[in-house]
């Protein structure tokens, strides 16, 4: 699970309305090279809730120098690009979990892969 | 903190590097060559670190020390007379390290200089939850029968007469088996008990048999016998021995080479038992009618180094490494014998006992939530993730339109695949940002091991921020829903996900499959699904039953299995699917257990698939547009047929 992937994740337990940013616990983390596309991070930018991303990449210690708060002018910023690609596509959890912040309900993560589904009970 | 690794693939190739990895190839050819272990180049946790064995003078304390440089080592395996060791980290960053640093690294030992070279393996997955007991009502014989008889007694067994049935093709890819005393029949994995087979057991053989009654072992003379051959890398998978065919206990002799058994009972507890040529095992109980008992095609096995006659079941806690080592497959033949059953039986474990168990009643519509899941998890769920290796297989083709729909978003779009499958279409625009989710875990996996961002979740409870997605696509999805207000909500949830503005494209199965005098491909294709006079595809009829109920005046409408290839004669209906392959993944890992252990499968190769019915509901003309008009804030831009699909693309309206 790449953290734009989680960027976009919320927790989706019946009657909690302050799912989101799913916490993440992880215990094995991966960085990989992924190839550097500054139009479409520059795309991403808008979309994300910069907050969780920094609370999120800090929670690895992945957050190195990414800026706590967005910069003006980025599109044109490549080396603030380059901090975000690297934090949002490089950065993979591989194994650990994801818990609601409300209900503290843990999704695993298991090869990459986070599990949502919720028992009868919760959906 | 792990240091960062993005420069090891930076690295400029020196000519020393290159030389380097010219002989770590060569070390990994022989090893194969050798020693038939078999390198990978992606990075895993487990690396075979070539000269780095005990055969070569080199010390585990001295190995440890210098794999401690990579990071923590969970197990260090070192064979007594190998030029290799293995070695798996506790993460595969550490394992990365150990690589970068050790990969042609010199040890002094004694006076030689010994070189190391790394390379990755697949890693063995060590069991959770094990126990280091046998399962209960197992038992096993060493040395039950002597050198001498065990010569005897694999001359007597004729494969000649086999072999002319089955091709070499097939005898080579698969485990040979051949019975006697009574023929067994493979469209109820039953034996046929009013067909006994001329000449009985073979003469050879009745010296087993009365050694384990004299033993006492068994109480009467077993009337059946099943001899099961094994080359290294093949196996079985795990089954318990059909109830209503044989009582207890199971007896199986263990000729040639030894193996590994693997028993798993129903609550996910393993223990693997090594047997050891020439040794008897006796099931019976739990172990005979519970826990299921399998054999992973590998050519190794890891067992205790020490004390190897001993029958102590295998632990997983690796933490006990310095007692492992590894074992080479041999050819192993086994005598299994058992005693028919006459009557049905009556174990103490009706979960797993066909004789207990009621025949589950043919499926009706749901009329209510619970139903409805409960039909779903059985009509879909689990036969996606039992059929998820094949059916990603046929799944390779991206339709045009959808292909279409996708790459004429902006770039930098999010999109959702609600349903995503094998992740067909997660790749198609590489300039958007396309998340799957799925039902079926076993697809997930495969979307990421195809490299795409994907997760577990359902159609109806979708875990991302609302109003996030420029585009949703659910490619044949909803139609697995089974009641309209389901369906309905499967809709509502992809409009959710959109921003306003956003699109969203929904293909379903058609009732209709000829459509402006086109036949679908769908009914065009004679393909294999669909094998001629197969006797477990019902030809459609729609039976109403009434409902035993005395106090239910309704009638349940039952569900018919429809043909394949043929129009659909309803609108909801059981689809099957032949299932190609069985169940297991690629690597010879036998496939997940299910909640009831698959019956007996010491069946010949020429076994029939296995059918899975998948509960559909076909969509008429208009029923789709229909479905959209009833929610509120979205509005139909388009609607077509595709090859046997209604279509619609949606657009969530700006102002709601």
């Amino acid at each position: 699970m790449k953290l734009l992937t989680h960027n976009m994740l919320t927790s989706h337990v019946k009657g909690v309305t302050k799912g989101y940013p799913l916490l993440i616990k992880a215990t094995e983390v991966k960085v990989s090279e992924e190839e550097f596309n500054p139009n479409f991070v520059s795309r991403m930018i808008p979309k994300l809730e910069w907050s969780a991303l920094v609370q999120a990449a800090d929670g690895l210690g992945h957050l190195q120098d990414l800026p706590t708060e967005l910069i003006a002018d980025y599109e044109a910023n490549e080396d603030f690009l380059r901090k975000v690609h690297r934090v949002l596509l490089e950065v993979e959890v591989l194994e650990g979990c994801l818990q609601c912040p409300e209900s503290g309900r843990e999704f695993p993560i298991t090869r990459g892969v986070p599990n949502m589904l919720l028992n009868e009970e919760e959906a | 903190m792990e240091p960062c690794l993005e420069n090891v693939k930076a690295i400029r190739r020196s000519k020393e590097e290159k030389k380097l990895l010219r002989k770590q190839i060569k070390a990994s050819h022989t090893l194969l060559k050798h020693e038939g272990i078999s390198t990978v180049s992606k990075p895993t946790k487990s690396l075979v670190v070539a000269n780095g064995g005990l055969g070569n003078g080199v010390s585990r304390e001295q190995l440890q020390v210098v794999l401690g440089e990579g990071g923590d080592v969970e197990t260090l395996i070192m064979h007594p007379h190998k030029p290799y060791a293995l070695v798996t980290y506790r993460t595969e960053v550490s394992a990365q390290r150990g690589h970068v640093l050790l990969n042609g690294r010199q040890l002094q030992c004694g006076d030689q200089v010994v070189t190391l070279y790394l390379s990755y393996v697949d890693t063995v997955d060590s069991e959770s939850g094990v126990c280091a007991v046998l399962p209960p009502g197992l038992v096993l014989v060493e040395e039950f029968v002597s050198l001498e008889e065990e010569a005897l007694l694999l001359d007597a067994i004729d494969w000649k007469s086999h072999d002319e049935e089955v091709t070499v093709q097939k005898a080579l890819k698969h485990r040979r088996v051949k019975h006697y005393g009574y023929e067994f029949r493979y469209d109820n994995n039953n034996v046929d008990k009013d067909k006994p087979l001329p000449g009985g057991l073979p003469q050879a053989c009745v010296f087993v048999l009365e050694r384990c009654v004299r033993d006492r072992h068994v109480k009467v003379m077993p009337d059946q016998l099943t001899v099961n051959q094994y080359q290294a890398g093949q196996g079985i998978p795990p089954h318990v021995d059909t109830h209503s065919a044989f009582e207890e206990p199971i007896l199986s002799l263990s000729l040639g080479a030894k193996t590994v058994m693997d028993f798993r009972h129903p609550d996910g507890r393993s223990v693997a038992v090594v047997l050891p040529g020439r040794s008897l095992l006796v099931m019976k109980g739990e172990s005979r009618y519970l826990w299921t008992h399998g054999i992973t095609p590998r050519k190794f096995d890891v067992v205790p180094a020490c004390d190897p006659e001993s029958p102590v079941a295998v632990t997983s806690d690796f933490s006990n490494h310095s007692n492992l080592t590894l074992s080479r497959r041999g050819t192993r033949t086994s005598l299994t014998f058992r005693n028919v059953r006459r009557t049905p039986c009556d174990c103490a474990h009706p979960s797993a006992c066909d004789s207990q168990q009621a025949p589950p009643s043919p499926p009706s519509l749901p009329r209510s939530q619970t139903d409805a899941c409960r039909l779903e998890a059985e009509y879909v769920h689990s036969v996606y993730e039992e059929i998820a290796g094949h059916f990603s297989s046929t799944r390779h083709s991206p339709w045009p339109r959808v292909c279409h729909f996708l790459s004429s978003l902006e770039p930098g779009s999010i999109v959702a695949d609600v349903g995503c499958g094998n992740g067909k279409y997660l790749g198609v625009n590489p300039e958007v940002f396309a998340m799957g989710c799925d039902r079926s875990c076993a697809l997930v996996q495969i979307c990421s091991e195809r490299g795409f961002q994907a997760f577990v979740s359902d159609a109806l409870s979708v875990p991302l921020r609302s109003d996030i997605c420029d585009a949703c696509i659910s490619i044949a999805v909803i139609h697995h829903l089974s009641t309209q207000e389901r369906r309905q909500a499967a809709v509502e949830e992809l409009v959710r996900l959109l921003r306003p503005g956003g699109r969203a494209l929904i293909y379903v199965w058609a009732l209709e499959q000829e459509y402006n005098k086109q036949r679908s491909k769908y009914l065009k294709e004679t393909r294999e699904q669909a094998p001629p006079g197969n006797s477990t595809d019902d030809h459609n009829q729609e039976t109403k039953v009434n409902s035993t109920d005395d106090h239910n005046q309704e009638t349940r409408v039952k569900l018919s299995v429809h043909t394949n290839r043929t129009a659909f004669n309803s609108q909801d209906l059981l689809v099957p699917w032949h299932l190609k392959d069985g169940g297991i993944k690629k690597g010879g890992r036998v496939s997940k257990m299910t909640k009831d252990p698959p019956i007996d499968t010491k069946s010949p190769v020429l076994a029939p698939c296995p059918v899975f019915h998948r509960f559909y509901h076909v969509f008429q003309q208009g029923e789709l547009e229909e479905l959209c008009a009833r929610i509120t804030g979205v509005m139909v831009q388009c609607s077509y047929h595709d090859q046997g699909n209604w279509c619609v693309i949606l657009e969530k309206t700006r102002d709601r």
